[in-house]
């Protein structure tokens, strides 16, 4: 056999044996055998030197070919062996569940409260705050609430045994009062925060529950404007199809009162026609004038309503109890 | 566009200041990007006639001139060669400054003195002494002194023969694209007597009028009446074309346009003055066809042609630069050729040369998206295109090209031959525009009656058409200079602007953001609420009404109801754990018995008799630390107080407080069996955190260990840094050392950090506890405790000599101090 048939027989059975092995150990063993120092091919290669000069170049060129065949062919089976090495002996299931970071949940009240707070700023409007524990003055007497008025009932209120009388706050409205005292207007602001009242729990009652008030005060505000954020807001947060209703109604501090009922498809769904989901109106003149405002000047409008309600209708929930029982099943879901 | 004080005074009196006018320019919307002083430079030079010239008896190089200022004569010892006797130079008198040489301290001030032996009354200047580019003003670039003008007046100020008599002031104003009327000084000048009320005093044009008619000597053809809507033409004979006289080279140079001769000077000038671009052509250049006129019979009359280009057409403008042109360009052509890119630039062919007698003024309008176009393709940006592009005023050609020819006959001499030609097939429609005075007020915040608004916008040129007293409206006819006002607003706005945008009270913003203080610790709430819940804990909001027993595991001190609906609730929660507690037991109850819960809320305690009420932040673990799993020695792990300890150090962290501590109680307390309190700089108490004393988790029925920790929120949030700064990033390489401690079981973590805080290791970064051991090669009653110490400096890569050195001295300091033995 000529040299260049040798080579082409050393080189398919070095073929077939490289491409025989089935693990990493046994391709390198193949390899050795062939193209290491003692290898059947590097053998052929030192032949090369005792050819005659004109067979040479092209034995050469033969022998260069079939070391690059060998080497990228060993390259191939590397890698294939390799990636068969990396592999599970068992196929991962990804069916099965994952190793879960827990992700805190908000209380479905704080997330309703962060969304109307949003709408409100949006327009121009700050948060602010006051005491949960007033006094009658802030609570009762400058929001032009007679001292007859059945919401001064002690049925409604609660009392705290401290001296001076205090009672805890049964609207949020207590706040109207003590930042127009503390600033000139305009105003433009919503507080929420907790209120308190004198009621059994149920259902739908809970002695502490939540409330955001809103109060307006500049020149030249009308009951339009009152109308248009309101609709505004509450198209925001409960939906575009929400239609809103606004019927007279009566508050000590607001002239002219008026209740603000609300309708939407899941308000039909549940049978009825109309909500009822806040009160609102006119800043009272009187309550105006109790804070150093000049009436003639200063108009304004006020709302206040229950985020408990919001939550429920926006979630579907029945029983305002779930939101202070913290059960993590329940909290999870929002 | 540039305009100087005296210009803008020829059309309108006002008598504010260079520097008020800067002021009152920018609060009618131009604003004044620079302001040039011009003149009260060359105080003192006047110009001077050389008498005679001899050789200075002691110097070669220097001559000894008797020269006339005008007054007297002076004897002048001057250095330069280029002079004779005869000759008109500029003189510097004793007493006087040169200009300020840039780089100099002072001015050179010119003394009478002795040039080797010979007195010398002044000196004779160069044009560098004067910091004059010759060329600039006209003369020729030599050595020596500059030589004046034959015709300059011996004893004349040298800042009057320069044109530049009397100071000056040069504004540079940014012209807004919507203003194109402001393009000119006129159109400024308008602005100001609006303001000031002065009359608008708009130059006359009266001239001779010759009794040759222009029709029959040109011929206009609008081929392309949709690029240009209007073209005149008038016809100037007999001009004598040669320089500017000074007032108007001066105009012109002021604002920095060249001179060049006098008939084109006069169209630059009536552009800058009107905002209408003219081109003049020489018209014996143009080329004419056959006309039969009445009176003379047939002749040869130019006919100009304004028609779109041909595609590939060649024009070579009067740069001198060959544009090839499209049907998208607009050209004036006669008979035989293009004479002008319109609107842009004319043509070398029919340009204004020193052999021009008769002249021809175009004055057209152009349509503006054409013009923009134009300049653009062709990358050919003129003073003329400019303003076509903004939109020039249709109205204005006539007057424009007669003012032109005025000014002509008074630089150029010559005859207006009568009448203009023009091709104006379609006039421009009248705008008018309705005002409700009412919706000004609205819009402006400021009530001004409507017999004021009225007045500015008569100010403005704007026509009264009608008003109506009852609606409080008013038409108005829009000049047609006033391309920008299109609808009501933009008059309210010209109101607005007159009237003084300063002047419009500021109000409040309804309901100014951030009026109440609540507002932004509202949003601190959120971020602390976002902490949290970020760290794997649901938000629980419990009752505020609490059992007073439960009240009392909390602390003694609680406010009680008067009038309570039930025992259940007949406190206010002093604390927000009991709450917690009673949160954990309903859950457990309901085989929940993973919880990991955290509340912001307020609690009640009494302050001097009278309640306070205060915000918490309270934290319950309880149960498995991760959701399930179905693999791993992890999965059954449950929380421990460090899982609790580690979301409060992240809370802490995140909010940005730091120097806090943790002080083990050394007791028991009615609700924790372990617990530690933070403080704040080792005084301010922050709050408390521990596991529930189990007799009250089997209270609740809960049986895994319980953590509770509860955060005074207020303080919380009023210690907090929340500035951030960026520390660069590490450049070199650390080294670490690590030790394993053997210290006694009373020895705290915080007892080590506080040895190494002392001693402060040079270029130590970052210590971290990474193993506690008890067993095995540990002695009983002591604990090894693993640290790693990691050294890096800023700004070189440590040796590691340097920081064995450093390791060696707190290993000793804390052998010292702590009888820690370094465990092998």
């Amino acid at each position: 056999m000529s040299l260049l048939e040798r080579i082409e027989s050393v080189k398919q059975a070095a073929l077939i044996e490289l491409r025989a092995a089935q693990e990493l150990p046994s391709l390198e063993r193949a390899k050795g055998s062939y193209l290491g120092g003692e290898g059947q091919f590097t053998a052929l290669m030192k032949e090369l030197g005792s050819l005659a000069k004109d067979v040479r170049p092209i034995a050469g060129k033969a022998i260069n070919a079939v070391k690059q065949e060998l080497e990228a062919a060993i390259a191939e089976k590397r890698a294939e062996l390799e990636l068969r090495a990396a592999l599970p002996k068992e196929p991962t299931d990804f069916t099965l569940p994952g190793r879960r970071r827990s992700l805190g949940k908000l209380h479905p009240l704080t997330q309703v409260t962060d969304d109307i707070v949003k709408a409100f700023r949006r327009l121009g409007f700050v948060v602010a705050d006051g005491p949960e524990i007033e006094d009658e003055y802030h609570c009762f007497d400058a929001l032009n609430t007679p001292a007859d008025h059945p919401a001064r009932d002690s049925q409604d209120t609660f009392f705290v045994d401290a001296p001076g009388k205090p009672l805890l706050r049964t609207h949020t409205s207590s706040v109207q009062i003590r930042v127009m005292k503390s600033q000139p207007p305009p105003i433009r602001l919503i507080v929420p925060g907790r209120v308190y009242r004198r009621d059994n729990a149920d259902a739908t009652h809970n002695p502490t529950f939540n409330q955001i008030e809103g109060l307006y005060v500049d020149r030249n505000v009308t009951v339009g404007d009152l109308k248009g954020t309101v609709e505004a807001v509450f198209k925001e947060l409960l939906g575009n199809d929400v239609k809103l209703r606004f019927r007279p109604h009566y508050f000590s501090y607001t002239e002219p009162s008026l209740e603000i009922d609300f309708t939407n498809a899941l308000v039909k769904k549940l049978g009825k026609d109309w909500l009822e989901i806040a009160g609102c109106g006119m800043v009272h003149p009187q309550v105006f004038e109790n804070v150093g405002y000049d009436p003639e000047v200063w108009s304004g409008w006020a709302f206040g309503f229950g985020i408990e309600r919001i939550a429920m209708l926006r979630y579907g929930i029945t029983d305002i109890r779930l939101f202070y029982e913290n059960d993590v099943r329940f909290l999870k879901q929002f | 566009m540039k305009v100087t004080l005296n210009w803008l005074k020829q059309y309108v009196e006002f008598t504010w200041s260079a520097e008020e006018l800067t002021e009152r320019l920018t609060m009618l919307g131009l604003e004044v990007e620079g302001v040039t002083q011009l003149g009260g430079e060359f105080a003192g030079l006047v110009v001077a006639q050389v008498i005679t010239r001899d050789k200075h008896p002691n110097a070669d190089k220097l001559s000894v001139c008797r020269v006339h200022d005008g007054q007297c004569e002076r004897q002048i010892v001057c250095g330069a060669q280029n002079f004779k006797a005869g000759d008109k130079v500029p003189l510097i008198l004793p007493g006087a400054s040169l200009p300020l040489k840039p780089g100099a301290p002072e001015p050179f001030t010119i003394k009478v003195g002795k040039i080797r032996g010979v007195e010398s009354h002044g000196m004779l200047c160069s044009h560098e002494e004067l910091g004059l580019d010759p060329e600039s003003i006209g003369h020729r670039r030599e050595d020596g002194l500059l030589i004046l003008r034959e015709d300059a007046q011996v004893g004349q100020p040298f800042a009057e023969y320069l044109g530049r008599s009397g100071s000056d002031v040069v504004y540079d104003l940014e012209v807004t694209p919507n203003r194109p009327d402001l393009n000119s000084v006129i159109g400024i000048a308008r602005e100001i007597a609006a303001v000031t009320g002065s009359p608008l005093k708009t130059p006359g044009t009266e001239c001779p009028i010759a009794a040759e008619k222009a029709s029959a000597l040109v011929g206009i053809e609008l081929a392309a009446p949709d690029l240009c809507p209007r073209y005149t033409a008038r016809i100037v004979r007999g001009v004598k074309v040669g320089p500017s006289p000074n007032w108007l080279r001066s105009a012109l140079e002021k604002v920095g346009l060249r001179s060049i001769n006098n008939v084109v000077d006069v169209s630059n000038f009536v552009m800058l003055e009107t905002g209408q671009p003219l081109h003049t052509f020489d018209y014996h250049l143009l080329g004419g066809t056959a006309f039969q006129a009445a009176d003379t019979g047939t002749t040869n009359r130019p006919n100009i042609v304004v028609r779109r280009a041909a595609a590939g057409e060649k024009f070579v403008t009067l740069d001198g630069k060959e544009h090839t042109l499209s049907s998208e360009h607009l050209l004036i052509a006669d008979a035989h050729q293009a004479i002008a890119l319109a609107g842009v630039m004319g043509g070398q062919n029919t340009e204004i040369n020193a052999a021009t007698v008769d002249v021809l003024i175009e004055s057209a309008y152009f349509t503006p998206t054409n013009i923009r176009r134009t300049s653009k393709t062709l990358g050919l940006r003129t003073d003329a295109s400019y303003r076509f592009e903004r939109g020039a005023d249709i109205n204005a050609c006539e007057q424009a090209s007669r003012r032109c020819a005025q000014l002509i006959l008074e630089t150029a001499g010559g005859a207006l031959v009568e009448g203009v030609v023009e091709a104006y097939p379609e006039s421009a429609q009248v705008k008018q525009i309705s005002l409700r005075h009412e919706k000004s007020d609205a819009l402006l915040g400021v009530s001004l009656p409507a017999e004021q608004q009225s007045a500015m916008l008569t100010s403005l040129g704007l026509k009264l058409v009608s008003a109506e007293a009852n609606t409080r409206t008013s038409v108005w006819e829009i000049p047609s200079w006033r391309v920008d006002l299109k609808r009501e607003v933009d008059l309210i706005e010209e109101i607005a602007r007159l009237y003084g945008v300063d002047k419009i009270p500021s109000t409040a913003p309804r309901g100014a953001v951030g009026a109440h203080p609540f507002d932004p610790v509202y949003d601190q709430f959120a971020e602390v609420r976002r902490i949290l819940s970020g760290l794997g804990l649901n938000e629980a909001q419990s009752q505020t009404l609490i059992n007073d027993a439960a009240a009392k595991t909390a602390t003694a001190d609680i406010v009680l109801l008067a009038n309570p609906l039930s025992s259940d609730m007949n406190a206010l929660r002093p604390s927000l754990l009991p709450g917690l507690l009673a949160t954990l037991g309903h859950n457990f109850t309901r085989k929940c018995s993973d919880v990991q819960l955290f509340e912001i809320g307020r609690v009640f305690t009494h302050q001097k008799g009278q309640p306070k009420e205060g915000w918490r932040v309270a934290i319950a673990l309880t149960g498995a630390r991760n959701p399930g799993f179905w693999a791993g020695a992890e999965r059954d792990a449950k929380c421990d107080l460090f899982d609790l300890k580690g979301i409060v150090e992240e809370l802490i962290e995140a909010l940005g407080l730091r120097g806090v501590s943790y002080a083990q109680r050394a007791e028991s307390s009615a609700l924790f069996l372990e617990s530690a309190t933070l403080a704040l700089g080792g005084k301010l108490y922050l709050g408390q955190l521990g596991q529930l004393l189990p007799a009250l988790a089997k209270h609740h029925d809960l049986r895994d260990a319980v953590l509770l920790a509860e955060l005074d929120l207020d303080q919380l949030l009023a210690r907090r840094n929340a500035t951030k700064s960026f520390k660069p990033l590490p450049q070199f390489p650390s080294s670490r050392r690590d030790v394993a401690l053997l210290v006694p079981e009373t020895t705290t973590h915080e007892a080590v950090l506080q040895v190494v805080r002392q001693t402060k290791p040079a270029n130590l970064d970052t210590v971290e506890l990474f193993d506690v051991f008890r067993g095995k090669q540990v002695p009983e009653g002591q604990k090894s405790l693993a640290y790693a110490f990691t050294y890096r400096a800023a700004d070189r890569t440590l040796k590691d000599d340097e920081v064995n050195a450093a390791q060696a001295k707190l290993l000793q300091e804390l052998k010292n101090r702590l009888a820690a033995a370094v465990r092998e």
